[in-house]
């Protein structure tokens, strides 16, 4: 399921031509609209990748988790450190399990 | 800047000069497990730096044995800058020391737990040599001095260094309040001692800088702000709308010509005969002199509706709704020549200036010289405010031979008429005394020495009485005056005080710029500043040219060659960088620029390298040197929270280097206890902490965060307290998404004084955290 836009936070990444979101989208599925906040324009085609929503500086996007992994009120959320990712799992019955991975292939 | 990688190879001195760090802190062990950490070569406790301690460094340095040097412990910033000089003889670049004062942290006292103190001893050294294994050489960036002089006050002074410095082929920004040029000497009729026209001098000049494309002209305009420093100043100005276009004003005088509005002419409103109209028209010709040519409109004056000008001007220059603009202007150098103001002399009650309409000053008088009426008495009181500790306790300088000159033209033009002159003492240095014989082998030109107690109406004819005790004959004077001048002196300008107080340049008790009156007239006590003409003191015109060369000699070393940079500025890694522009957007003083490729690249000279940018950028791919995101993160990592117990939470904070730490650092210094577990970092600017250095402290298992920064209003790099708040506040709402307490991320003001505050903060965090239970990322 496609991620849902915060239009409070989306701040359109300051007006500029590409949001940190549509460039990192592999399948060029986000988009600013006229109001300069970000939408996914296909929702049926995104992959569920996570990538929009790990770009997002301003924690503006949430992912919507695939009925196949869990019903709403699931999350699943990523907090990127400087070389650390963490992830927050939300099950519908509101159990939560955190993972902490260390990025490995940085640029060290 | 990627150097060769040798492996770091750290020594670690552990500096406790009076053995008080030893009484709190176990340092045996401490020792003993640094020197097994990785890339630390050699670590040892040292009670001084000399006594062959530091010789035996720089063999180990010699011998490659050490490439960088981690300190530890409290050094003063005379030592430390002793160790640096005696080390970089030794080839060790300032860049690869790392100091790291334990006690700033709050250890080192004697009561807390010994086991607890040194067991942060520990983690604070462990961050240290995190942070000590990645620092690189660097060396300062040398840029090319910005080559213009800026000159502030287009009176004579300002005019005829200007003229110089486009003669030698400089560039000049030359800025005057008014909207002509000429300053006061522009409305005076003749100048002592040739007795010329002045204007004839002034015209000189301005032809010269007329045809000069070296001069940028701007009237109308006031200083408002200064940043940057000798050879790289930037001046911020704020300019009034003239109303017309300078560009195609011809100046033919059309508009003035329908203008129906006829306003009062400031300097001769004063005069006897005058009918305080000058036929000076609401749009006119630039006063006091016509550079730049196009005419300039005084709106105050304007009925609202009233447009005769716009239409009559044949070029289309007049604009009747412009508005004011602010522009920066870059220099090298600064030459502030912002002159004299007259001495308000309604405040030497005594005289009646203000009450009759017969006393008038000596700066008035200059406009009777001319054309002046019909007068038979006529005094002059020198000293008018001057000399007296109760107005201007000091010689005006010029007034004695500004009065000898008045009489002088006035008797040309009156030969029958009698000139009476008070004086306490004629003072006409040099050549001056010439005028002073010249004017008393005058008939009917009287000196009396003494100083009139009292000036009266003389029954109702107008004129006035005036009373005076001549001290050479003891004998009262009484005289009926048809005009009295009084000789008033010359005060600092209310200009000179603006700039003063923008430039934070001192002024002596008389209220002009201070300077080195024997050996450096010209400077201002600020590098790259200078002064010159009568905002230096009272000076006549010759006096005030010389002084203003003085000036422009010593401006011209700072528009040459070049200026350092410190070596801290950010580097945007452009592998990383996609161009998104938020560090554009946030940097506080507009430094960034896009390169020829399209990637933000920061302009040095503009830089103050505060960090924001780094702390913005989404991808963190901007790093100010020496101050990198990979050291800073590095130092996060070296937290064992798990060698800490689980249940006392451990706090980190980011202290912005300018108000917080030294609060902080004050707190430590105090009998206060600073909770154990809590470790700071101090930081360029609150704005300069990136959130993904957040993330990881708090995936790394640390419980609570603080972020400290100035007040709105004073944060040192604008807003960047307020961009961190916001960044930092987006954070602690993704951690109420992910089942976290937001209060686990905290922002907080602090100002330098408040340590008291710090240990309150910092205790009251303590009890929420504790209250929260451990971060749930801790293992
Ligand atoms: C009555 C009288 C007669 C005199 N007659 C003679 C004489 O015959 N011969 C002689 O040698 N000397 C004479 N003097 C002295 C002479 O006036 C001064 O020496 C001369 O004016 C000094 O020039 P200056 O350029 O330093 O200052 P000013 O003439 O005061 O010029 C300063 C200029 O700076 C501008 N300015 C000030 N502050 C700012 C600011 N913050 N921003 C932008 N612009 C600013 C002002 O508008 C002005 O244009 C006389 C003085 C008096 C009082
Ligand atoms: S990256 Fe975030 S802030 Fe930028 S446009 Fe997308 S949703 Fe909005
Ligand atoms: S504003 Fe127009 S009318 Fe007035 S002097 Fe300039 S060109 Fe002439
Ligand atoms: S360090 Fe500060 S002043 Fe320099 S470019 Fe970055 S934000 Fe701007
Ligand atoms: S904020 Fe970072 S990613 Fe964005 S333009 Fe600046 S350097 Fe590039």
């Amino acid at each position: 399921m496609p991620p849902k836009v915060d239009r409070e936070k989306c701040d359109g990444c300051k007006a500029e031509k590409e949001s940190l979101c549509e460039q990192v989208c592999p399948g060029d599925l986000m988009h600013l609209g006229e109001d300069q906040k970000a939408f996914c324009r296909m929702p049926r085609d995104c992959w569920d990748c996570m990538s929009c929503i790990k770009a997002c500086p301003k924690g503006a996007l949430e992912t919507r988790i695939p009925y196949q992994l869990g019903y709403h009120v699931a999350r699943l959320i990523p907090m990127m450190g400087t070389n650390t990712i963490t992830w927050t799992c939300i099950d519908l019955n509101g159990k939560v399990e955190r993972y902490q991975y260390r990025n490995r292939g940085s640029d060290d | 800047m990627e150097k060769t990688k040798a492996p770091s190879k750290i020594g670690l001195f552990i500096f406790d000069p009076g053995g008080g760090l030893a009484r709190a802190v176990d340092l045996g062990t401490v020792v003993q497990k640094l020197i097994k950490m990785k890339n630390v070569s050699r670590c040892e406790v040292i009670a001084d730096i000399w006594s062959g301690f530091l010789v035996s460094v720089k063999e180990d340095l010699k011998a490659g044995n050490l490439n960088r040097l981690l300190w530890v412990g409290r050094f003063s910033p005379y030592q430390e800058k002793i160790i640096k000089a005696e080390l970089s003889a030794e080839g060790l670049n300032p860049y690869l020391h790392e100091w790291c004062d334990v006690e700033e942290q709050g250890v080192g006292k004697e009561g807390p737990d010994r086991a607890v103190q040194t067991q942060k001893v520990m983690m604070l050294v462990q961050m240290a040599v995190g942070r000590a294994r990645l620092i690189e050489a660097l060396e300062p960036v040398s840029l090319p001095a910005v080559d213009a002089v800026l000159i502030i006050g287009a009176g004579v002074a300002g005019l005829h260094a200007a003229s110089s410095l486009v003669k030698l082929g400089k560039r000049v920004y030359l800025v005057e309040k008014e909207s002509g040029v000429g300053g006061k000497v522009a409305s005076l009729h003749r100048l002592y001692p040739r007795i010329c026209d002045p204007r004839c001098g002034l015209e000189f000049e301005i032809e010269k800088l007329r045809g000069s494309n070296k001069l940028e002209l701007h009237t109308l305009s006031r200083v408002k702000g200064l940043d940057g420093g000798p050879r790289n100043f930037e001046v911020k100005i704020e300019k009034a709308p003239r109303y017309v276009s300078e560009e195609r004003c011809n100046g033919c005088g059309k508009c003035a010509e329908v203008c129906p509005v006829t306003i009062p002419d400031d300097s001769t409103s004063h005069l006897p005969q005058n009918p305080h109209q000058s036929g000076k028209k609401a749009i006119h010709s630039p006063t006091p002199m016509a550079f730049p040519s196009a005419f300039v409109v005084e709106r105050r004056y304007c009925p609202p509706q009233c447009r005769e000008c716009v239409k009559a001007c044949p070029t289309n220059s007049v604009d009747l709704e412009q508005t004011p603009s602010d522009m920066t202007l870059r220099a090298g150098a600064i030459i502030a020549t912002t002159g004299w103001d007259p001495y308000p002399l309604s405040k030497v009650e005594e005289y009646g200036y203000g009450l009759y309409p017969n006393v008038i000053s000596n700066l008035e008088a200059e406009r009777l010289l001319e054309n002046p009426p019909e007068l038979k008495e006529v005094g002059f009181i020198q000293c008018a405010g001057s000399r007296d500790e109760k107005h201007l306790n000091y010689c005006s300088s010029v007034c004695c031979s500004v009065s000898l000159k008045q009489a002088l033209s006035l008797k040309e033009r009156l030969p029958n008429s009698r000139f009476s002159i008070f004086y306490q003492d004629i003072r006409t240095p040099g050549f001056d005394e010439e005028l002073y014989q010249r004017v008393k082998s005058l008939d009917k030109v009287i000196f009396i020495r003494g100083l009139p107690s009292t000036v009266k109406p003389d029954g109702e004819n107008g004129r006035l009485k005036i009373r005076a005790e001549d001290t050479l004959s003891g004998k009262e004077v009484t005289l009926s005056l048809d005009l009295l001048v009084l000789a008033g002196g010359m005060a600092p300008s209310g200009g000179t005080g603006e700039i003063a107080e923008l430039f934070n340049l001192p002024r002596n008790n008389f209220g002009f710029f201070e300077s080195h009156l024997q050996c450096h007239p010209e400077e201002s006590q600020r590098a790259g500043i200078y002064v010159g003409g009568a905002c230096r003191g009272p000076m006549n015109v010759g006096q005030s040219i010389e002084s203003t060369h003085r000036a422009m000699v010593e401006a011209l070393q700072f528009i040459d060659g070049t200026f350092l940079v410190e070596p801290t500025h950010p580097l945007v890694d452009k592998t990383k960088c996609d161009k998104c522009k938020r560090c554009m957007e946030d940097c506080p003083f507009s430094a960034y620029y896009f390169d020829s490729e399209g990637f933000p690249t920061p302009d040095l000279a503009r830089c103050r390298q505060c960090g924001n940018c780094m702390g913005t950028c989404p991808l963190t791919a901007i790093s100010l040197r020496h101050f990198t995101i990979k050291q800073t993160a590095a130092q996060i990592q070296a937290i064992k929270v798990s060698s800490l117990p689980k249940e006392e939470p451990v706090i980190l904070a980011f202290l912005c280097k300018n108000d917080a730490y030294h609060a902080a650092r004050e707190a430590a210094d105090s009998d206060a206890v600073i909770p154990a577990n809590v470790f700071f970092i101090k930081v360029p600017c609150a704005g300069s902490v990136n959130n993904a250095l957040l993330a990881d402290a708090l995936s790394f298992g640390i419980d609570g965060i603080l972020i400290a920064g100035c007040k709105d209003g004073q944060c040192h790099s604008v807003r960047g307290n307020q961009l961190v708040k916001t960044r930092s506040g987006d954070l602690a709402d993704k951690l109420k998404k992910m089942m976290i307490e937001p209060e686990r991320v905290r922002f907080e003001h602090l100002e330098i004084r408040d340590s008291g505050r710090y240990v309150e903060l910092v205790n009251s965090y303590m009890r929420d955290l504790k209250a929260m239970g451990p971060n749930p990322f801790k293992v």
